[in-house]
C-alpha cells in the first residue's frame, strides 16, 4: 500500500505558487485574453422578457454591416424562454463595437407573457403563474422521517422555533464565464474559462455532433469558476457555431451583467425549524419545512450537477427524531449550479442559527450545546480548540448585554463536507529529459487553489528535487485526463496521481541508470543515463493515499453599531482539517477565501428581481455588493493535521459555516436575532424595533 | 514595439489589422502613423470620428499607433487592440478595479477612459513594472505572501498597491485600505493583500493569517 | 456604446457649440460613459472640456473659496487647505467611490450624476425618469429610495458634494446660453424635486463652471452610512456646518443626501439650532425637526432612524473640531 513520507521537506510546508510570476507581471493568458489568429469578438443577445415566446430573428440589417462575420440563433424558432437574460442569438464580428451594433440591429419577434412569477412566495400560491406549463412551481414535499418527532417535542424541556432565510447568491468569479472557441475542418479547439476541460469537451462534442478525437480543450488560466463552470455552456456552443461560419476563432466572453442573470446561483432557502431538547441539552427533536428556488431549474441538477435547493437536515448534529419536508419552488429566473459547497452554508445558517436560539432558550452556553450534540470526535476538537484560541469564555456574554451604542457579540458554527474523496480515474504524465529536467503534464484545470503548486510540491517531495525545478502543465485534454475542479476534490485526485508517477519514474530511472536511488543528488547522473530520449512515465491515481470528509469549526467576532446598523465582523477563528496538508500556504488561503465568501453571503449578497417587470434588479457590482478589503476582518487559522489520513480537500468547507457564525454572534450582540441573510443595517435596525410603520 | 503572443498560434498586429475586416481600415492602417504624427499637434477642437481615428498611446514606455473608434476604452485598445491583456475586463462599470491602469501616477479604471483621451500621457500597465523579467518589490512581496489566487484581480490590486507606494512610501494599514477599496476580488486575497502591501513598504511585522498547526 | 464623435473644445463658447442638440459635455467620464454603456443617454458627440481653461484651481478668497468645476474629486481630498477650512468638504470627498474614481471625477460631474435608482440604470425597465409610465419603485424594490418626494419619482439625489455643499452654503455657479448663472443647492435640483423625468435643473448645453463657498461656517462635518465599509453608495448621507461662538451655534446648516431628489433641509431645524450649544437632547430634537414630515415607503423605513442617527452623529461632531 502507497503511504505518504513520514518526513517531509515540502509537503506540510508554506510553498510560493508556481504560477505566481507570470500571473503577477500580466503574462499569463486566461481564456479571456486569448487573442487566435484572425480572432473575432462574440456577443450574446438576451431576453429582455422573464417570459415569452421568441418567433423569430431577423438577422438581416446585422448582416449587412461589414463587422459581422456571423450570426446564430439560441435555439430553433419557435422557442419559450422562461427568464430575463435567457440566450436568444449571438453574433460575431471584428470588434466589440461591431457586435454591439450588431445586437442592436437584431430583430426580435415575440410573444411577451405577462404570466410570470419571480418571488417563491408568490410562485407557491394557488394560481400563480406557471414557470413550466402545466407544471406546478411547487411539488409536493418530500417528506423524511426518523423517529417519533411530535411525541418528541411533548417532552422536551425547551423548544424553540425560528423561520431562517437565505437569498439567492450569484457566484460572480472575477473572470465571467465563456472561451475562445476555433472550429476548422482539423476539429474545435476551446480555451475555456472552466473548471472541467472534460465536460467542455463533452458538451461541445454532443452539442455539435463531433467525435470527442476532435475537441481539443485548453485551460492555461482561468479566473476562478466556485462551482459555476462546468460543461460547454449555451455560450461555448454559440462561439463554436459562430466560429464555423465565419471561419475564424470566436471569443465570447460573458459581461459582468450576462453574469447576474444565466450562469448558476446557490438556491434561496426559506427554513421554518423546530427544535427541542432535553433540559440538559441533548437534541431530541428537529423538524424543518424548507423550500427555496434553483430558478427555472425547479431542483433538477443543471450543468454540472448540484444545484438543487434540498438541504442536508438536520444538519451535523445527532437528532433522535426529526421530520423533514422540502421542496423546490421553480421561478422565472436563471438555474441554479452548484456553488461552493452546495446546500452546506444555507444548511449551516439555518441549524446554527436554531442551535443559538435553543442555547438562549435553555441558559446554555452555544459551545456546551454543540459538545453535547455534536457526533463528531474531530469536530468536537475543534471546538474546543477554536474556543480557548477564540477567547470563547472570556468574549462570550449573554446575548445584548454588551454595553454601548456599538454592540459586540460572537457566534460559532461547525461544517461538515463529505469532500467526495477523490476522482479515481485522474491520471497523469511526467516528462523526464536527459538534462534532468521534469514536466508534469495533468488534464486538471487550476482555478485558483493551486493546483500547479500541489503537483510540484509533491513532485518535489519525491524526486528529491526543489519545486521550483518541475515544471508543471495543466489544463489540456490532449494531456492524461483528471478530475474536473469542484468538489473539493481535486487535491485528493492530483496528489495521489503524482505519486504513482513518481514512484513509477523512480522505478524506470533505476532500472534504465542502473543506481539504487535516482533522487536529489543523483537525479542529474541518472537523467543523463536517458541518453537522447527522454522517458515518459504514466501514471494515475493510487488509493490509500487520500480520505475523504473534511470538517471545520469557526468562530465570528462582531461588533454592530446599533444606530446605523452597520455589522463589523472584527475576527473569525476557522478550525480545519484537511488530511495531510499539502502545501501550507496555498491552503491558507482558501481557508481566507471560504470565509469571506461566506461574509459576503453573511452580510452583503442577493440576488434582486423585480416582481412587476421580472429583471434582475442588481446585475452588477455596484448593488451585487462583495466584501471589500475594508470590510475583511482579522482572520486565524488553526489546521489539525492529520497526514495518516492521506490528502482531502478544504475549499468548501471553509466557507460552510462562516455566514452561520456571524448570524450567531450579531445575534449575541443584540439580544435578538436578524433570521434572513443578508443582515442589512436595515434589517439590523428593524430587529431593534427602530424602524417606523411604513405610510401607505 | 515587440509584440508578443503567448497564444498557440503566433499572430501580428499587421494581419490582427487586416483581420478587422474593413477596407477602409486597412486602408487607414497604412496612412495611421503620419497621421497620428500630424494629430498629436493638431489643433484638439477638430472633431473626429465617429469612425476610427489614429489613437498613439504610450504604454509602458513604448508607442502603441491604432486605429480606433472614440468610443473604444483604453481598457478595451489595450485588451483587443494589442497584445497587452494584463488589465482585465471585470465588470466594464468602474466597479471592480480588474482594469486599473496608471495614467500619469494616478490609478484609474481603464474601462472608464476613452482610449483618445489616454493620449499625451505616461500610461502604465502591469506588463510595464518588471523590468527584464525582475520582479518589482510589490510583486515579489505579493508573491511571497500569496496575495494572489486565481490571479484574475491581481494585477489590479497590483496597480493600486503600485501606486500607493509610490505616493507614499511608508503606508499605514489604513492607507492600503483606501487605496485598495476600489479592487475586488473573489477568491479572498485581501488579507494577504493587505500584508504584502506592508510588507513592500517594509513593515514585515504585520501578520494578517495567523495559523497554528496542531497535530491530531 | 453607439457610436459618437469626439472633440476638445478650448473655450465655453465652442464647448457649447460643438455639445448642440445632441452631444454631452465629457469631464472624467464617470457617469457619463456608465450610461453610454448602458444606452440609458446617447450622444452623437462627446465634447472634452478639461481642457476649458480656468476651471480646475481651487482659489481661496477673504469672503469666499472657488472650487472650479473641474477639479478632481481626489484632488479636493488632498488639498490641506480646504481639509482645514472645510473638513466636511474634505470628509465627503474621501468617501466618493474609490481611489479610481476619485482621481478622475470632478466637481461638476459629481453634482450633475444621473440618477442612481436601479430602475432607472436598468435598460429594461422603462420608468418616469426615462418618459416612461410608472415609477416601478414606489410599488416595487424601494430600499435605497427618498423619504421626500415632490413628485412621482423617488429616486433621491445621490451626490455627496452636493449635501456638503448644501451645508456650506455653496452657491453653483453654471454658464448657460452664454450668461453666468447662480444656483444655490437647492435650485440646483429643484427640478428633479419637480419633475419625474429631471435629475437636475441643469438645461441641456449648461456648463458647470465653478462652486463658491462662502469663508464662514468655520466648522463642518460630513457623515455617510452603507452596507460596507467602503466603496459603497451611501444609504444616508449628512453634512452640518455651522460658526461657533461662545459655544453656540451661529449660521447652522444641517443637509442630508440619499433621502431626497434634492438635498433635504429644513429651515425650522437650522433656525432652531440657531444659537444652542450642541448637547445630545438639541441635535435629537434637530433631527425630529429633519425628519418630521417624512414618508417612508415599504422597504426604506429604517433611512428615518439612520438618518436621525447621522444628524445627530454630525452635529455633535461640529464640537469637536478644532
Amino acid at each position: 500500500m502507497p503511504e505518504w513520507p513520514a518526513q517531509n521537506k515540502y509537503i506540510g510546508q508554506p510553498t510560493t505558487r508556481v504560477d505566481a510570476a507570470p500571473k503577477l507581471t500580466g503574462r499569463a493568458r486566461y481564456s479571456s485574453d486569448i487573442q487566435a489568429d484572425g480572432w473575432l469578438y462574440g456577443m450574446i443577445l438576451r431576453s429582455k422578457w422573464p417570459a415569452a415566446k421568441i418567433l423569430s430573428v431577423n438577422f438581416d440589417k446585422a448582416r449587412s454591416f461589414p463587422g459581422v462575420k456571423a450570426v446564430a440563433l439560441a435555439r430553433e424558432t419557435p422557442f419559450t424562454v422562461r427568464y430575463y437574460g435567457e440566450e436568444i442569438a449571438a453574433v460575431a464580428a471584428t470588434s466589440k463595437q461591431a457586435c454591439l451594433d450588431a445586437l442592436h440591429a437584431l430583430q426580435v419577434t415575440a410573444e411577451p407573457s405577462e404570466r410570470f412569477v419571480v418571488r417563491e412566495d408568490d410562485a407557491r400560491k394557488e394560481g400563480s403563474p406557471q414557470v413550466w406549463e402545466g407544471v406546478t412551481n411547487a411539488p409536493t414535499p418530500r417528506e423524511r422521517k426518523t423517529g417519533d418527532v411530535d411525541a418528541a417535542f411533548a417532552e422536551c424541556a425547551a423548544v424553540i422555533e425560528g423561520f431562517y432565510t437565505t437569498p439567492v447568491q450569484i457566484h460572480h468569479p472575477m473572470e465571467t464565464h465563456g472561451s475562445t472557441v476555433s472550429w476548422t475542418e482539423e476539429g474545435v479547439t476551446s480555451w475555456a474559462s472552466t473548471q472541467g476541460i472534460s465536460s467542455v469537451r463533452d458538451g461541445l462534442a454532443g452539442s455539435l455532433k463531433l467525435d470527442h478525437s476532435k475537441v481539443r480543450v485548453v485551460t492555461d488560466y482561468m479566473g476562478g469558476g466556485f462551482g459555476a463552470k462546468f460543461g460547454a455552456g449555451v455560450e461555448g456552443v454559440l462561439s463554436a457555431r459562430l466560429s464555423r461560419e465565419a471561419k475564424a476563432p470566436v471569443r465570447l466572453m460573458l459581461t459582468r451583467f450576462d453574469q447576474a442573470l444565466a450562469v448558476g446561483n446557490r438556491p434561496s432557502s426559506f427554513q421554518k425549524i423546530k427544535l427541542g431538547a432535553a433540559a440538559d441539552g441533548t437534541l431530541r427533536a428537529f423538524e424543518m419545512e424548507n423550500y427555496g428556488t434553483a430558478g427555472i431549474g425547479a431542483g433538477a441538477a443543471s450543468e454540472g450537477g448540484g444545484g438543487g435547493a434540498d438541504l442536508p437536515a438536520p444538519y451535523l448534529y445527532k437528532v433522535p427524531n426529526t421530520r423533514v419536508k422540502q421542496t423546490a419552488v421553480a421561478v422565472n429566473a436563471g438555474s441554479a449550479r452548484a456553488f461552493r459547497a452546495p446546500g452546506n452554508p444555507p444548511a449551516s445558517y439555518g441549524m446554527e442559527s436554531a442551535m443559538d436560539d435553543l442555547a438562549v432558550k435553555l441558559g446554555m452556553d452555544p459551545v456546551e450545546l454543540r459538545l453535547k450534540n455534536d457526533p463528531s470526535p474531530i469536530r468536537q476538537r475543534e471546538f474546543a480548540l477554536g474556543a480557548a484560541r477564540f477567547g470563547w469564555k472570556q468574549k462570550y456574554r449573554k446575548p445584548g448585554s454588551s454595553p454601548g451604542v456599538v454592540k459586540t457579540g460572537v457566534g460559532c458554527a461547525g461544517a461538515a463536507w463529505p469532500a467526495g474523496g477523490a476522482s479515481r480515474q485522474t491520471q497523469g504524465e511526467a516528462q523526464i529529459n536527459p538534462d534532468g529536467s521534469i514536466e508534469f503534464r495533468l488534464g486538471v484545470q487550476d482555478i485558483g487553489t493551486g493546483t500547479k503548486t500541489v503537483i510540484a510540491v509533491v513532485a518535489a517531495e519525491l524526486l528529491g528535487l526543489k519545486p521550483e525545478q518541475i515544471t508543471v502543465k495543466v489544463g489540456d485534454t490532449d494531456f492524461p485526463p483528471g478530475p474536473g475542479s469542484g468538489g473539493s476534490t481535486t487535491c485528493a485526485s492530483i496528489s495521489p496521481t503524482v505519486y504513482d508517477v513518481c514512484t513509477k519514474a523512480l522505478q524506470q530511472m533505476q532500472t534504465q541508470s542502473g543506481l539504487a536511488d535516482v533522487r536529489a543528488e543523483n537525479w542529474f547522473a541518472a537523467c543523463k543515463k536517458l541518453g537522447v530520449n527522454p522517458l515518459v512515465v504514466h501514471g494515475q491515481w493510487q488509493p490509500g493515499l487520500s480520505s475523504d470528509h473534511a470538517c471545520g469549526v469557526q468562530f465570528a467576532e462582531v461588533a454592530v453599531d446599533t444606530e446605523t446598523g452597520l455589522v463589523t465582523v472584527i475576527k473569525v477563528v476557522a478550525v480545519h482539517d484537511c488530511g495531510l496538508i499539502i502545501d501550507k500556504l496555498t491552503l491558507e488561503s482558501q481557508i481566507n477565501g471560504g470565509v469571506i465568501m461566506g461574509m459576503g453571503y453573511a452580510l452583503y449578497e442577493e440576488r434582486v428581481m423585480d416582481d412587476l417587470s421580472g429583471v434582475v434588479l442588481n446585475p452588477n457590482f455596484e448593488t451585487y455588493k462583495l466584501p471589500g478589503i475594508a470590510d475583511v476582518p482579522e482572520i486565524d487559522v488553526v489546521l489539525i493535521n492529520m497526514p495518516e489520513r492521506g490528502v482531502i480537500g478544504i475549499g468548501e468547507p471553509a466557507t460552510v459555516p462562516t455566514a452561520a457564525a456571524i448570524a450567531n454572534a450579531v445575534a449575541n450582540a443584540l439580544g435578538v436575532r436578524v433570521s434572513s441573510l443578508p443582515i442589512t443595517p436595515a434589517k439590523v435596525l428593524a430587529a431593534l424595533g427602530k424602524v417606523p410603520a411604513t405610510t401607505a | 514595439m515587440n509584440i508578443e503572443w503567448q497564444t498557440p498560434s503566433a499572430h501580428s498586429r499587421r494581419s490582427f489589422l487586416k483581420g478587422l475586416g474593413t477596407a477602409a481600415v486597412t486602408t487607414a492602417a497604412a496612412q495611421a502613423e503620419a497621421v497620428a504624427a500630424e494629430l498629436e499637434k493638431a489643433n484638439a477642437e477638430r472633431t473626429v470620428g465617429p469612425g476610427p481615428v489614429p489613437v498613439t498611446l504610450k504604454v509602458n514606455g513604448e508607442q502603441l499607433k491604432l486605429l480606433l473608434e472614440p468610443r473604444v476604452t483604453l481598457l478595451d485598445a489595450l485588451r483587443n487592440y494589442s497584445s497587452l491583456t494584463g488589465a482585465k475586463e471585470g465588470c466594464d462599470r468602474a466597479s471592480c478595479g480588474a482594469c486599473t491602469v496608471l495614467l500619469g501616477d494616478l490609478p484609474i479604471y481603464a474601462c472608464q477612459k476613452l482610449a483618445v483621451e489616454a493620449q499625451g500621457q505616461e500610461i502604465t500597465t502591469v506588463e510595464g513594472l518588471a523590468k527584464e523579467g525582475k520582479l518589482t518589490k510589490v510583486q515579489q512581496a505579493f508573491l511571497e505572501k500569496d496575495a494572489l489566487m486565481c490571479g484574475y484581480c491581481t494585477p489590479g490590486f497590483v496597480m493600486s498597491v503600485t501606486a500607493l507606494l509610490k505616493q507614499n512610501p511608508h503606508p499605514t494599514a489604513a492607507d492600503v485600505k483606501r487605496a485598495c477599496a476600489g479592487n475586488l476580488c473573489r477568491c479572498g486575497t485581501q488579507p494577504r493583500v493587505l500584508e504584502a502591501a506592508l510588507s513592500a513598504a517594509g513593515i514585515a511585522a504585520h501578520r494578517t493569517t495567523n495559523t497554528e498547526v496542531v497535530n491530531a | 456604446m453607439n457610436a459618437f464623435q469626439y472633440a476638445t473644445a478650448h473655450s465655453p463658447e465652442s464647448a457649447h457649440e460643438l455639445v448642440a442638440a445632441n452631444g454631452a459635455y465629457l469631464a472624467g467620464g464617470n457617469d457619463l460613459l456608465s450610461l453610454l454603456k448602458d444606452y440609458l443617454v446617447s450622444a452623437s458627440i462627446l465634447v472634452n472640456i478639461k481642457s476649458l481653461p480656468g476651471l480646475n484651481k481651487i482659489v481661496r478668497g477673504e469672503k469666499a473659496w472657488t472650487i472650479g468645476a473641474l477639479v478632481t474629486v481626489a484632488e479636493i481630498e488632498r488639498d490641506a487647505a480646504v481639509k482645514e477650512a472645510f473638513p466636511g468638504l474634505h470628509e465627503a470627498a474621501a468617501e466618493i467611490g474609490s481611489q479610481q474614481i476619485r482621481n478622475v471625477a470632478t466637481v461638476g460631474g459629481n453634482l450633475a450624476q444621473h440618477s442612481r435608482c436601479w430602475y432607472f440604470r436598468h435598460r429594461d425597465t422603462v420608468c418616469l425618469k426615462k418618459h416612461g409610465e410608472l415609477c416601478y419603485a414606489r410599488h416595487g424594490e424601494n430600499r435605497y429610495h427618498s423619504l421626500f418626494t415632490g413628485n412621482d419619482c423617488i429616486s433621491p439625489v445621490v451626490s455627496s458634494l452636493a449635501t456638503v455643499f448644501a451645508a456650506l452654503d455653496a452657491t453653483a455657479i453654471v454658464l448657460r446660453d452664454g450668461k453666468e448663472t447662480r444656483l444655490t443647492m437647492g435650485e440646483l435640483y429643484q427640478k428633479a424635486w419637480e419633475d419625474p423625468t429631471a435629475h437636475n435643473s441643469l438645461h441641456p448645453g449648461d456648463l458647470i463652471l465653478r462652486v463658491e463657498i462662502p469663508a464662514m461656517r468655520r466648522r463642518s462635518a460630513y457623515l455617510q452610512a452603507s452596507d460596507k465599509h467602503a466603496f459603497d453608495w451611501a444609504l444616508v448621507s449628512c453634512a452640518a456646518a455651522a460658526d461657533v461662538a461662545d459655544g453656540k451655534l451661529k449660521s447652522p446648516r444641517v443637509a442630508l443626501g440619499s433621502i431626497s431628489p434634492k438635498p433635504h433641509e429644513v429651515a425650522a431645524a437650522n433656525e432652531f439650532l440657531e444659537g444652542k450649544t450642541l448637547d445630545e437632547a438639541t441635535v435629537a430634537a434637530a433631527a425630529d425637526l429633519i425628519l418630521k414630515d417624512a414618508k417612508p415607503l415599504e422597504h426604506n423605513a429604517y433611512k428615518v432612524p439612520l438618518a436621525h442617527a447621522l444628524i445627530r452623529r454630525t452635529l455633535l461632531q461640529l464640537k469637536g473640531a478644532a
